[in-house]
């Protein structure tokens, strides 16, 4: 009996929500109870809709949706925002309850929820219900205006449920850091067999929404609080599970867009891995993404380029200055430009924008401009998992992706990413300064560059309405020389070596 | 299944009351008793007792939206007033239909 009962507890159903089934490692328990707590606007009602309405689109499983404090046509009509056919659902095997306490009534002694779970018993036995979404429990429980009232009616529904082997799904408000309310209701987690806790909060004035499963009753379940967001399909959660990085075989090399630049690494790129291409401000890293994208043109491949903070139309027109021309691509439709701002919205809302992109478009190359962009709102942290599997997106796909960031800090020399992204990065190619002389010049070489062999020299990367060049390395003296200096000195030993030249032809001459 | 239950002639300006109730639930036959009380006392021979057991129909209850047992709900005169409770604070019950309460009567 009891190995029965562990069996049953391990059995779970899937909410169908990209991310959430990771955390909860296979969906809500069935048959359980499971709370959905979260202050105002988190999410909760969606996420709970979200759940019902997979449910009965994927699984086949009818359920019942009892609103207490939104009125249910008006959940409905949310649903409908959403994407999701709720009128058709509602005819195959989805039910609301509008449950909300009207106003104007009056409590003269004492009463329970008889009718409530009666009705909700003939209609389950109606539709066949499998789950039961009980939506803003705690304005119910308010109603009863005694905690042990509350207490006894919430057991009450709790216990229902398990008689009747439905899956419970409450929603409940809860104050961050208000240990008034949490202990008001602070039965609640204990009771449900699964407890996740949703929340939203303001990072540098942009909303950012975390979720992460408090409990889990008789299975294990991401620790971690996770992102997540709410977008044009509903509820997605940024499960760092959610992508994991899939061998690949990298065998086809691509070019850059600079021969000089594919020499370097040795032939060229390996299609399906990722190029972080850092510098400072004005080092010509979006000229470089720029050449990148329009050599993926010319070889007629489909390509994205993605500027956070930049008008598609100014980097087009940047580029055309050293000769790129991007104008006949974005005609013929194999290249797609989108400009994003970053601080309209947090960096897991730009993942999800971006992945969207990708989907939509169906590139082979992509180029994100800077993508140092997403850690301006949100903190490092979440921008940095959002970085990650962007990039794990983009090499499950196949597709090659170039990435810029940039290089900001006191101490140039210690070339670390505002995201520290250059661990996953499998080529890393570095703009800098050059100061000598009075002149400012730019130098670019290869700190890595996985699986193949690659130059370490320093190089004099060259801007010029013809293109992008590399110029070859010139040492002197133990030193690479560059812009008027180098010109300076290869005039000079262009002259120093005319003379022995000289002299040797004068004695061919004697010699005759 | 609904039960009429004439206590006096209804006429003109009666009250009808709904008590939707569990039978059998303890605070169900408390209230039903409380209604009976406060209608003999307050309107004889001018009252309508409608009782709805909500075990017996319980989607007519979900559909007019009643969610605990016991309810009372005055349909006439207008305007229409939901009680909840076993009625046993009947000061409230009075101050809710719009009577004098008992120390004034």
């Amino acid at each position: 009996m009891s190995d029965r009962k562990r069996e049953a507890a391990l059995k779970k159903i899937a909410s169908g929500i990209e991310g959430f089934d990771d955390i909860t490692m296979g969906g809500l328990p069935e048959g359980r109870t499971t709370l959905l707590m979260g202050g105002p606007g988190c999410g909760k009602t969606v996420l709970a809709l979200q759940i019902l309405v997979n449910g009965a689109t994927n699984l086949g499983t009818p359920g019942i949706f009892v609103a207490f404090e939104e009125n249910a046509s008006r959940v409905s009509a949310n649903g409908e925002t959403f994407g999701w056919n709720m009128r058709e659902l509602e005819q195959k095997g989805l039910f609301f309850v509008d449950a909300c306490i009207r106003p104007g009534v009056v409590r003269a002694g004492a009463f329970d929820l008889t009718a409530l779970l009666a009705g909700l018993e003939a209609k389950t036995k109606a539709l066949g219900a499998k789950t039961i979404v009980f939506d803003a429990i705690d304005v119910l429980l308010s109603l009863l205006g005694d905690s042990m009232l509350e207490c006894r009616e919430l057991y009450r529904i709790h216990e229902w449920l398990a008689r009747h082997e439905l899956t419970g799904i409450f929603t409940t408000k809860v104050e961050d850091n208000e240990p008034a309310t949490a202990q008001r209701y602070g039965f609640m987690p204990f009771m449900a067999d699964c407890a996740v806790l949703l929340s939203q909060r303001l990072a540098d004035r942009v909303t950012v929404r975390t979720i992460r499963v408090l409990k889990y009753r008789g299975s294990p379940h991401a620790l971690n609080e996770v992102p997540f967001v709410i977008g044009a399909a509903g509820v997605e959660v940024g499960s760092s599970n959610g992508v994991h990085p899939e061998p690949q075989p990298f065998t086809e090399r691509i070019s850059t867009g600079i021969e000089r630049l594919d020499e370097m690494v040795g032939g060229g790129i390996y299609r399906g891995t990722n190029v972080l291409l850092t510098g400072s401000s004005g080092a010509g890293k979006s000229m470089l993404a720029g050449q990148f994208i329009e050599a993926a043109c010319r070889r007629r491949e489909r390509a994205l380029f993605i500027s956070f903070d930049e008008n598609s139309r100014d980097i087009a027109r940047d580029l055309a200055t050293v000769g790129i021309d991007l104008a006949p691509h974005l005609a013929s439709g194999s290249l797609r430009m989108e400009a994003i701002r970053s601080e309209a919205a947090s960096s897991e809302e730009h993942f999800m924008r971006v992945k969207r992109l990708i989907a939509e478009h169906g590139p082979r190359c992509v180029a994100i401009d800077p993508l140092s962009a997403l850690a301006r709102v949100g903190g490092g942290l979440a921008a940095r998992a959002v970085a990650e599997r962007l990039i794990y997106v983009c090499r499950n796909a196949g597709i090659t992706v170039l990435f810029t960031s940039l290089l900001e800090g006191l101490d140039p020399q210690l070339e670390t990413t505002t995201l520290h992204v250059s661990t996953i990065a499998d080529s890393w190619i570095q703009i800098s300064y050059a100061l000598l002389d009075g002149e400012r010049n730019r130098a670019l070489s290869i700190i890595k560059s996985r699986g193949s062999k690659h130059s370490t020299q320093l190089r004099e990367l060259l801007f010029d309405d013809t293109g992008i060049s590399l110029a070859d390395p010139y040492t002197a003296g133990g030193e690479v020389l560059m812009g008027t200096l180098r010109m300076e000195r290869e005039t000079a030993v262009r002259a120093e070596t005319r003379r022995p030249l000289l002299v040797a032809a004068e004695e061919e001459e004697q010699s005759k | 299944m609904s039960e009429h239950v004439p206590a006096g002639g209804p006429a003109n300006g009666a009250y009808v009351f709904r008590l939707y109730l569990a039978a059998g639930a303890p605070n169900s036959v408390r209230a039903l008793a409380n209604l009976y009380a406060i209608c003999h006392k307050h309107f004889p021979k001018c009252h309508r007792i409608e009782v709805i057991d909500v075990l017996k129909e319980p989607l007519r209850a979900l559909a007019e939206a009643i969610f605990v047992t016991p309810t009372v709900v005055k349909i006439s005169p207008a305007p229409e007033q939901q009680i909840i409770g076993d009625l046993s604070e009947e000061d409230k019950v009075l101050s809710a239909l719009g009577l004098p309460q008992n120390d004034n009567v």
